[in-house]
């Protein structure tokens, strides 16, 4: 099953402190929920891990992921993960993702597309749930995403962008805390939202 | 025979013989929870197995490591394609001729293929161990649509038939070809489309659905290392096919091999073949000396065993301006699967479809059919029909309906036009098929008096005139015919044995009997109805005659049930078996009454004297001379076999009605009305003969209105759950009203022709062509199945009707 998502989350911090969260393999992981790196095997490849809950559905997956793509003059990381779950399901994604200037030099815009495939048990069991999971998973990324880049320091004490996309032991950057994703609380969001579309189609 | 007397009638009540609605024998246990099903079965030492499957629909197989598993404490043993290669049982033969990977080796062809094998002390552990079997894939591209496969350059799917040009039933013509197979007369149909004033063409795809039994497959495989015996409780609708199979496959001798089926939840197709399960759980009893049992759990069991349909027909009417079919001709494309695994007769690939000229005397017609491999399960089972009858009914009820809705004649009309007349009986379609018996105006007539159709149609004219009316009301109108009884063994055989059927009958010297069959029910009824047949023939009560099956120790060969063939088939051994202890009995009766054998008559339950009813024999006091007061030269005894071999096919047939309503607003279908009338010949047990209508217009309803196994183009099976594959409970099934007409096979012993199969092939047309005739009037002439909210929403708002 592939679903293919095209993304923009508003951000309020200024365009170069999101990019130092976004050329950060290890801080995007860590943004998202129960993602994270586990290995770096050279410059472009990592091994890590995502566990995801969905009612019945339930995988860890254990992966590869190669950085394709990493510009600092168009602010812009493409990655390639691939992963399997022991219990019978796998998953790959392509992912693009670029920082775009906002309304104001103190915001910024959060630009994704990926296209995601999963395979086996998570398919068939999560799959008519997909798209609003993927939803709800990203929303948490930006969130978690929103709050490193925020928690970095002012824009004036930032290290210029250039140095610091070779920089790997750069600033220490605070992802949130990996944890699975949490299958009542996203169960409960889909409630949610699903009764917003309900109400909200009518007006 | 003169009119029995009121004694006389007693007499026939005390048999609960033919034509009575006996009470279910197998209710008692049953509705107690006393059943004995396959999981109720628990052997000492017993182990179980789970099975390791493919995530992936298409994919080299690049590593397997079990080491991790096999370190799990219970864990007995973890098999895999290169466990079974040294007993050359990593793949198996089918039965279409094909073969068919009992573990995948090298590459998986669909998802959730079996890959290896656990088998540990319980269930739990077996899981985990499933868990931690690691198997390392490299994706191949997935072929799901059948169109695709037959493209040039379409990915390859079966590497082991590389270079294999030449199939069972013919030249393979591109790597996932599998046959093409033709009926009929090409030329007459061209001929008859030439010249035709008036055609209609429609492409109608049946989609891939499944069985779904309440009880899902399995087995417990037991092998004696001592005796070299080995026996299966198994969930198998013909344990006899099966015990060759495993012979043949394991070179164990037959004699040494036992498969019992004991009570089955339920077959409707889904438990004809030989899975791998069933295999690898015999394979780990051998292997460890122990029992080992396997069972399916629901996601397996949608997800792997035996789908059906996934037939996808091109198919064309020719006729005349006045309605009169000139001729048919069908192009089918079949989606197989992974492996050719159909269950058909082994001369028709596409099994008995060429029936599709239907209850119309229509006098041209050809069809081909072609098979096709994809990264789908294999199967190809006849879901609650006779082999692929349900498709053929299918297609050309709904191509009588477009034809009427193209000429603007009543859908009832068209087909009063074209009906087999009552006296063309026997007649022989154009496709060869020999209809033994039929009365189709009797029964359309009947049908369309006891809905008013007169008066559905003018509520339909009246709501298509009102704008505001919040429903739209459909009426469908099916006239079906079925051909059943697989069959004389000159045209079918399964794996070379004729489909013939039996019955051996032992009377007891108190007057008590047993029958014993090569048929096994999965719910029809057998221990009652096959009595009562016992019963009216030989005047024994059919409460004291037991009735068994499904132990190939004790019965006598046959090739078991599906197919609506046991009636047919071994209801007519047991009449002939029946008929044979009647004749012995007979000269048991003249000896103790000192007269010839043709002095007497029989009446209900006993011998007697013409013209003397005060001097008789009973039965019962037979069965005790046949113990002791033989005339000289006749040995003791009363029993009989039968190999009833059948010369033709039954035909039962029916009509059916629906009235639908359609929501405006959601696409929600109501069936406000089901009316089916349904003739099967002599009917046994009326009783029995309304719960298995009622069960497969429920099968029916099911089917057309949600039953369907969607795949992603990854391969992924999107509806393998009860979350998602509709099997309908009390709350969603309609309201069914029955009916029938009696037209007794003549070829048949008691004419009776089978009938638990017409109301599912009857209805899922008949469904259809209500919901498409309650969008007549907007120009619609076919919607493809199934008629869910959804979908029927969907054509709401391409029609503009949508509230």
């Amino acid at each position: 099953m592939e679903v293919k998502l095209d993304k923009r989350y508003p951000l309020d911090v200024e365009p170069a402190r999101a990019w130092m969260v976004l050329q950060d393999v290890r801080a995007v992981a860590g943004c998202m929920p129960g993602a994270a790196i586990t290995e770096q095997v050279d410059d472009t490849h990592y091994k890590g891990t995502v566990k995801v809950k969905v009612g019945p559905a339930n995988a860890a997956f254990g992966g590869d992921i190669e950085v394709l793509a990493l510009d600092p003059a168009a602010m812009k990381l493409q990655l390639l993960g691939k992963g399997a779950d022991r219990s019978g399901s796998s998953a790959s994604m392509n992912l693009t993702a670029h920082v775009e200037a906002g309304d104001t030099a103190a915001t910024s815009v959060l630009v994704g597309e990926a296209a995601v495939i999963v395979n086996g048990k998570f398919a068939q069991f999560g799959g008519r749930m997909m798209s609003q999971v993927s939803d709800m998973l990203l929303a948490q990324f930006a969130d978690n995403f929103r709050a490193a880049a925020a928690a970095l320091p002012a824009p004036q004490a930032a290290p210029p962008v250039a140095s610091a996309a070779a920089a790997s032991g750069a600033p220490a950057l605070s992802p949130a805390p990996v944890r699975e994703l949490n299958a009542l609380g996203l169960a409960w969001g889909l409630v949610k939202n699903w009764c917003a579309g309900m109400f909200g189609r009518r007006t | 025979m003169n009119a029995p007397t009121d004694k006389g009638l007693e007499r026939i009540a005390a048999l609960a013989g033919i034509g009575e609605p006996r009470l279910r024998k197998e209710d008692a246990r049953f509705i107690q929870g006393k059943g004995n099903y396959v999981d109720d079965i628990k052997l000492p030492g017993m182990l179980h197995m789970d099975i390791v499957r493919s995530p992936l629909a298409h994919a080299r197989i690049k590593r397997i490591d079990k080491s991790a598993a096999l370190a799990i404490p219970g864990v007995h043993a973890v098999l895999t394609a290169d466990d079974l290669k040294p007993l050359k049982l990593h793949w198996m033969p089918t039965l279409a001729g094909d073969v068919a990977a009992v573990l995948a080796d090298l590459k998986v062809h669909f998802q959730m293929q079996e890959v290896a094998i656990v088998v540990a002390d319980d269930r739990y552990i077996a899981a985990d161990a499933v868990e931690a079997v690691q198997v390392e894939y490299e994706e191949l591209p997935v072929v799901i649509d059948p169109y695709t496969a037959l493209a040039p350059g379409a990915p390859v799917l079966r590497d082991d038939l590389a270079g294999k040009t030449e199939g069972v039933h013919g030249k393979r013509t591109h790597p996932n070809h599998i046959f093409t197979w033709e009926a009929g007369d090409k030329a007459a149909a061209d001929a008859a489309f030439a010249r035709a004033p008036v055609t209609v063409a429609e492409r109608i795809v049946y989609p891939r659905v499944h069985p779904c039994p309440l009880e899902t497959c399995g087995c417990v495989a037991s092998f004696d290392p001592v005796r070299g015996e080995l026996t299966t409780y198994m969930t198998s609708q013909a344990p006899h096919v099966v015990r060759t199979v495993v012979s043949l496959l394991s070179g164990i001798p037959e004699s040494k091999v036992r498969i019992v089926s004991p009570d089955i939840g339920g077959g409707f197709g889904n438990k004809v073949g030989v899975y791998p399960g069933y295999v690898c759980a015999i394979v780990a009893s051998i292997v460890l000396g122990r029992p080992v049992k396997w069972i399916e759990d629901r996601i397996e069991n949608i997800s792997t065993t035996a789908f059906a349909r996934d037939y996808h027909m091109d198919g064309e009417l020719a006729a005349t301006p006045d309605g009169r079919i000139l001729g048919l001709r069908v192009q089918v494309l079949a989606d197989h699967g992974a492996f050719d695994a159909c269950a058909d007769p082994t001369k028709y690939p596409a099994g008995l479809f060429h029936i599709c000229t239907g209850s119309y005397d229509i006098a041209a017609a050809h069809c081909s059919v072609k098979g096709v491999y994809t990264n789908k399960a294999p199967g190809g089972v006849a879901y609650r029909c006779s082999f692929r009858v349900t498709e053929a009914v299918y297609l050309i009820e709904r191509l009588v309906d477009i034809l009427a809705q193209k000429l603007n004649i009543d859908k009832a009309e068209i087909r009063a036009r074209n009906f087999i007349r009552k006296e063309q009986f026997p007649y022989t379609s154009a496709f060869g098929f020999e209809y033994d018996s039929g009365d189709h105006p009797t029964a359309l007539k009947k049908v369309l008096a006891a809905c008013d159709y007169a008066g559905l149609r003018a509520e339909q004219a009246a709501k298509r005139a009102d704008p505001h009316c919040p429903t739209l009301m459909g009426i469908g109108l099916v006239t079906f015919t079925e051909v059943v009884g697989a069959g004389p063994s000159k045209m079918c055989d399964i794996l070379g044995v004729g489909m013939f059927d039996s019955c051996e009958i032992r009377i007891h010297p108190t007057g008590s009997a047993i029958a014993r069959m090569g048929t096994i029910s999965q719910g029809q009824g057998h221990q009652t109805t096959y009595a009562q047949i016992i019963a009216t023939e030989l005047g024994i009560p059919s409460e004291v005659i037991q009735v068994e099956e499904g132990d190939t120790s004790t019965a006598p060969y046959g090739l078991g049930t599906y197919g609506s063939r046991s009636t047919p088939v071994a209801g007519a051994a047991i009449a002939m078996a029946a008929r044979k202890i009647h004749a012995k009995a007979r000269k048991i009766a003249a000896h103790l009454l000192e007269v010839g054998e043709g002095d007497l008559d029989w009446e209900i339950d006993r011998f007697k004297l013409k013209g003397d009813d005060a001097r008789f024999k009973t039965m019962k006091d037979i069965a005790w001379a046949a113990y002791n007061r033989l005339p000289p030269g006749l040995e003791p005894g009363l029993e009989a076999v039968h190999y009833y071999d059948p010369p033709n096919f039954t035909f039962p047939f029916g009509v059916y009605l629906c009235v639908v309503d359609i929501d405006r607003g959601t696409g929600e279908t109501q069936v406000r009305r089901f009316y089916a009338l349904d003739d099967c010949g002599t009917r046994i047990n009326p009783m029995i003969i309304e719960g298995q209508i009622h069960g497969g217009l429920t099968e029916g309803y099911a089917v057309a209105m949600g039953q369907q196994m969607p795949f992603d183009a990854q391969g992924n099976l999107l509806g393998n759950t009860l979350m998602d594959y509709f099997l309908p409970t009390a709350v969603e099934t309609p309201h069914w009203e029955t009916d029938h007409t009696v037209t007794p096979s003549p070829h048949h012993p008691i004419g009776a022709k089978g009938v638990a199969e017409s109301p599912h092939v009857g209805s899922i047309p008949t469904f259809t062509s209500a919901v498409v005739d309650a969008f007549a009037h907007l120009g619609v002439t076919h919607m493809t199945l199934p008629h869910s909210a959804y979908r029927v929403w969907q054509q709401l708002k391409k029609s503009g009707v949508n509230l």
